[in-house]
């Protein structure tokens, strides 16, 4: 997205993100599904960019990394910084390839959720958490890549919904809609 | 135009990023009491009650989850277990049969400081029974060269089993007292009058105590003993006073009176039995003057000849 936001889509981010990350501190967090926690807010995260573009995406990335950082009593920064990355680059996803396939947000599903994991993990390295690079540990991020990305396209489904009435158009799918109307790229005025 | 657009997307960037750093930063090098720390601490003060409502309206949600969850673990779990029970059965089932033959170990000791070992008790394992329901006999591990002999009693810490049939070096085979074939010279209580106890016809578990005289006292609940009568050469093969079982019914008849007897030894569970392998003749100076001690008249004869007559008759 290109132009400057509307009120109303930020809004609705807004809600969403803070709906999201009470319903994930509230709910998903406390049940475990093959070990590990579902995390919904890098998809959160990963969704708003590819819908919105980069600059929401990593806004919106910052913010809900704050917001979690703060309730759960965490370093302040780390998550920000995670999801900030994560948002960002499915805004630039969508702004340089705006992948149309039916399969993308379950692969920008899975690619966030591991993005967020294992730099949340790398961060924590750095900061000299005392801890040993285990088989547990990647044995967790697998397991946790895996079962975020298993409920990528519910979640996908929520977001998409959620902001749909507020989403600008883009001009390049405006511009590749009158293509397809007005003849120039249909196959039809090449008979 | 697409400049500025790309300028302000970097600067915005870079701006969440440096204040990500700083934040991280300063949380991270400031105490627990530091100023980001206090925001926080603020900031949950604020958002605990929303998050304690919020908590409280999302139960049934999370319970939900938590019961799927639950579901799939205790499916684990129950595989787990199983597996545990079959890996434990074997053990339980070695344990309660090591449970099982110490008791009668312990019942026998008993027996044997009540009198018995007077009669050169031989411990044995049972080590086969048979499954047919006509010949209630069981193999025990002992033989002849442990002292065993055809007729010797069988006892069990509840009392009388049967007596020995067949000798053989390894092993011996014992009539138990509800195969058909046996007869036990026996009394009731403490009275003097004695009878033959024998399986009862049609229902190979439990005894008939026969031959009583009809004015002979029997009454259900009263035990049934072995009478041990020794006089001459038709002694009877068991000591007295060993228990047989308990009386269910009496019957009346013309001539004698006759009684149900429910066996106390339990037949069907032997593991460990003593074969007594020394005859009540062997102590018979001490039992004759016991019986002369009696009162002349109380007929133990006829029961006598009845149990030699039973067992002879019979194969036992």
């Amino acid at each position: 997205m290109t132009g400057t936001p509307s009120a109303g889509l930020l809004a609705r981010v807004a809600a969403l993100a803070i709906v999201v990350v009470f319903f994930q501190i509230g709910v998903v967090s406390e049940v475990p599904v093959f070990g590990v926690n579902v995390d919904l807010t890098p998809l959160l995260v990963a969704f708003v960019g590819l819908l919105c573009g980069s600059t929401i995406g990593a806004v919106t990335g910052f913010a809900v990394g704050l917001l979690m950082d703060l309730a759960l009593f965490q370093t302040l920064g780390i998550t920000s910084l995670v999801f900030t990355m994560v948002g960002y680059w499915a805004g630039r996803l969508r702004e340089l390839r705006d992948p149309q396939a039916a399969l993308t947000p379950l692969l920008v599903g899975a690619a966030a959720a591991a993005t967020a994991l294992i730099g949340y993990s790398l961060i924590e390295f750095l900061l000299g958490v005392d801890a040993p690079v285990s088989f547990d540990l990647v044995r967790q991020i697998v397991l946790g890549t895996v079962v975020d990305t298993i409920v990528a396209l519910p979640m996908w489904a929520i977001v998409r919904r959620a902001l749909e009435g507020a989403l600008p158009e883009d001009p390049r799918r405006r511009r590749r809609r009158r293509a397809y109307t007005t003849g120039g790229l249909s196959p039809l005025s090449k008979a | 135009m697409y400049d500025k657009t790309v300028r302000r997307r970097r600067a915005v960037l870079a701006l969440l990023v440096v204040l990500s750093l700083l934040l991280l930063t300063a949380y991270f090098g400031e105490s627990s009491g530091g100023g980001l720390h206090g925001v926080q601490r603020t900031f949950l003060t604020i958002v605990s009650p929303i998050q304690d409502g919020a908590n409280k309206a999302l139960k049934p949600v999370r319970d939900a989850f938590g019961w799927i969850g639950d579901t799939i673990d205790a499916k684990g779990q129950r595989n787990e277990l199983r597996k545990q029970i079959d890996r434990l059965r074997p053990e339980l089932i070695a344990a309660q049969a090591e449970q099982r033959t110490y008791r009668q170990l312990i019942a026998l000791y008993h027996l044997n400081q009540l009198g018995l070992s007077n009669y050169h008790p031989v411990a044995a394992t049972v080590v086969g029974k048979s499954p047919n329901i006509w010949y209630s006999t069981v193999t025990i591990d002992k033989g002849s060269p442990d002292g065993i002999r055809v007729n010797d009693p069988v006892v069990n810490g509840e009392g009388l089993v049967g007596k020995v049939v067949a000798v053989e070096p390894d092993g011996a085979q014992v009539d138990l007292i509800t195969d058909s074939t046996m007869g036990v010279s026996a009394r009731v209580g403490t009275g003097n009058a004695t009878g033959i106890v024998q399986p009862k016809v049609g229902a190979p578990n439990d005894l008939l105590l026969q031959y009583l005289p009809a004015t002979a006292q029997a009454n259900k609940g009263e035990y049934v003993v072995t009478s041990g009568t020794v006089a001459g050469p038709d002694d009877s093969l068991y000591p007295p006073g060993l228990l047989i079982g308990q009386v269910t019914s009496v019957n009346e008849e013309s001539a004698y009176k006759s009684a149900n007897v429910h066996p106390i030894a339990n037949l069907h569970n032997l593991d460990v039995v003593e074969v007594l392998t020394s005859r009540p003749g062997g102590t018979a100076e001490k039992q004759k003057a016991l019986i002369a001690s009696l009162p002349a008249g109380q007929g133990s004869e006829s029961s006598t000849q009845g149990e030699q007559l039973a067992s002879t008759g019979g194969g036992g």
